[in-house]
């Protein structure tokens, strides 16, 4: 075939503009952030300004951002191995179960998928402080991996799939149990699929943001919630400890994406491709 | 697998989702007909003012033996469905002039969310088409990097997305300043046309990486056989797109706007962070808002519940299509 240099021009640009487009946003976030708020925002814009970390170091330290951070921290690895640990024995016996209850059990979780997260709020503000739980750790915790079930049963499921039954009913022949059979036959060939699910159960919980907003009070705040009172920011420190919150926010996410782009890749192809 | 086991291995899942999911939305569906107040007593109070004691009206709310305020619940029927909906309620005949009715705060909350959700979709399947048809043509050593790079609007944290394009279209922001360079002046958070383009703009730049990677390696698996066929049959470019590789993701875009119109129903954060819901709300955000601003959970759970009712409304073409692959898978 020959080559066409002018569409290879075309497609070439066409995709450094998306790349721009794409990293714009939090590239220039990023650059602001680390000045004065009248060189942040000036007229003209300026595209040099004078460096300076007071943005972060108001907000690291005279805000207590880190305390953002450990709560962020807590409840995402909390909620990242509690959906995995129910989520992988569920999604196992959906993977081996042939009756028609497994199967109702996935539909019913496919509705449960799609339900507006704001639906159920109602309920968990009326029943939390009834049994007086609200503003804990543990109720925000158990209420993501809840949430999270769904998609974790679903994505699990098709790489339990995958895993040859043989394997397992081998075990079986040998004489285990099914959770032998599951614990020493099955858990040891498992963790490409279990690292991909944890990852986008990992993101769910980072960035979740109406939830975390509404179920707690501003020190069990995730970080996300926690910059959310620079949305209507009326003073200028505010704002640019937003901006710096930002940035703060995105870097651990880019470092996901440079460790784990095969895994994300893979993992949001999966349900797609196969069906 | 046995009966048995399938039930002890799903139990821990089934029963957080039952908790936590299921529960709460049978008690949305109660709460949603009822009306609490706290139980206010008046009482006489001794204050003192700078013109000497007086004897002061005041309500407390009664407490019961733990201290607790106690609400006094009341069955109202589909009174907050109506006060949602934006129907009168209240007596019918009335010789005062006829009070006028609230705002359908609802169906303005569902008018936007739809025009999101389907304006959206086409920018987002054709850019990701565009992109997933510009990667294959590059050469491998820059695919890898181009992708991982593309994922960014797909990763990272929704509100800090939409507070970065605020601040970027902000007054005194980047892109009004380089616009006024050409003559344009916009303030972009300040109309309803503006603030509305910038929530559907962030909506397509967000939903565009995960249309090009489904896209992508759908495209990976187009027969080689069918499109070399065509090149000797004389077909261009553009009637080999068409004629064989287009038909060959039709599952795939099916497949993404189901998705795609799933997850534009649950659009929030660039609703509260662009607008603070000032020009447009969406579903969610109306929810929200309701719960929290004005403070009362029976309103908000009637607005949940015509919520609910919608996405179920829409999730019906793919429940019909994941139950004839399920059950045609075995």
């Amino acid at each position: 075939m020959k080559k066409n240099i002018t569409l290879q021009t075309v497609v070439y640009a066409g995709l450094a503009l998306w790349l721009i487009l794409a990293s714009l946003p939090i590239v220039w976030t990023a650059v602001i952030s680390f000045r004065q708020y009248i060189d942040a925002f000036s007229s003209p814009v300026k595209f040099w300004a004078p460096f300076t970390f007071e943005n972060y170091e108001r907000l690291w330290i005279d805000r207590a951002f880190y305390r953002n951070f450990l709560n962020t921290a807590l409840i995402t690895v909390c909620t990242v191995t509690i959906s995995l640990t129910v989520g992988c024995l569920a999604g196992y016996a959906l993977s081996r179960y042939r009756g028609s209850l497994g199967f109702w059990l996935l539909m019913v979780a496919l509705v449960f998928r799609a339900i507006p997260h704001s639906s159920l709020l109602p309920s968990f503000f009326t029943l939390f402080d009834a049994i007086g739980i609200r503003n804990t750790y543990l109720s925000l915790i158990l209420v993501l991996v809840a949430i999270n079930q769904p998609f974790t049963i679903w994505m699990l499921r098709s790489f339990f799939v995958n895993i040859p039954s043989e394997l397992d009913e081998a075990a079986l022949v040998d004489g285990c149990s099914r959770f032998q059979a599951f614990r020493r036959v099955i858990i040891p060939v498992m963790w490409p699929g279990v690292v991909t699910t944890g990852l986008f159960s990992f993101l769910l919980a980072y960035n979740d943001f109406l939830l975390s907003s509404a179920l707690t009070s501003t020190e069990k705040m995730t970080m996300p919630a926690a910059i959310a009172n620079s949305i209507s920011a009326e003073s200028e420190a505010l704002l640019m400890q937003g901006v710096a919150g930002a940035v703060s926010i995105t870097i651990p996410l880019i470092i996901l994406i440079v460790l784990f782009q095969k895994q994300i890749v893979g993992g949001l192809t999966q349900g797609a491709v196969k069906g | 697998m046995k009966l048995k086991h399938f039930l002890q291995f799903v139990a821990p899942s089934v029963t957080l989702m039952l908790l936590l999911m299921a529960a709460p939305l049978v008690f949305t569906l109660y709460l949603s007909t009822q009306n609490c107040v706290l139980d206010l007593e008046t009482v006489t109070e001794l204050q003192s003012t700078p013109f000497g004691t007086q004897d002061v009206l005041t309500q407390r709310a009664r407490t019961d033996a733990r201290g607790n305020a106690i609400q006094l619940c009341d069955y109202v029927g589909l009174d907050y469905y109506k006060k949602v909906l934006g129907i009168a309620t209240g007596p019918s005949v009335s010789l005062a002039k006829p009070v006028a009715a609230p705002p359908n705060e609802f169906a303005a909350a569902l008018k936007f969310t739809l025009i999101y959700t389907f304006t959206t979709l086409p920018f987002v399947l054709g850019i990701g088409l565009l992109l997933a048809l510009g990667v294959n043509q590059i050469t491998a050593r820059l695919k890898g990097a181009f992708i991982a790079a593309s994922l960014l609007p797909f990763i990272i944290t929704p509100v800090v997305a939409a507070l970065s394009i605020k601040w970027l279209f902000r007054d005194n922001g980047l892109v009004p300043y380089l616009l006024s360079n050409v003559g344009i002046q916009v303030f972009w958070m300040a109309e309803a046309w503006s603030a509305r383009l910038l929530i559907i703009v962030y909506g397509v730049w967000h939903s565009v990486p995960f249309a090009f990677i489904v896209l992508y390696a759908g495209l990976q698996s187009v027969p080689q056989d069918s499109l070399e066929a065509a090149t000797i049959d004389g077909a261009s470019r553009w009637q080999r797109l068409r004629f064989v590789t287009l038909p060959h993701l039709a599952p795939l875009i099916v497949f993404l706007s189901l998705i795609h119109v799933m997850d534009a129903y649950r659009v929030f954060e660039p609703i509260i962070v662009l607008t603070q819901g000032a020009f447009t709300m969406s579903v969610q955000y109306l929810t929200y808002f309701i719960l929290l601003q004005e403070n009362n959970p029976y309103k908000a759970s009637a607005a949940a519940v015509l919520t609910l009712i919608g996405i179920l409304i829409l999730l019906i073409p793919l429940l019909i299509k994941t139950y004839r692959e399920q059950r045609g898978g075995r």
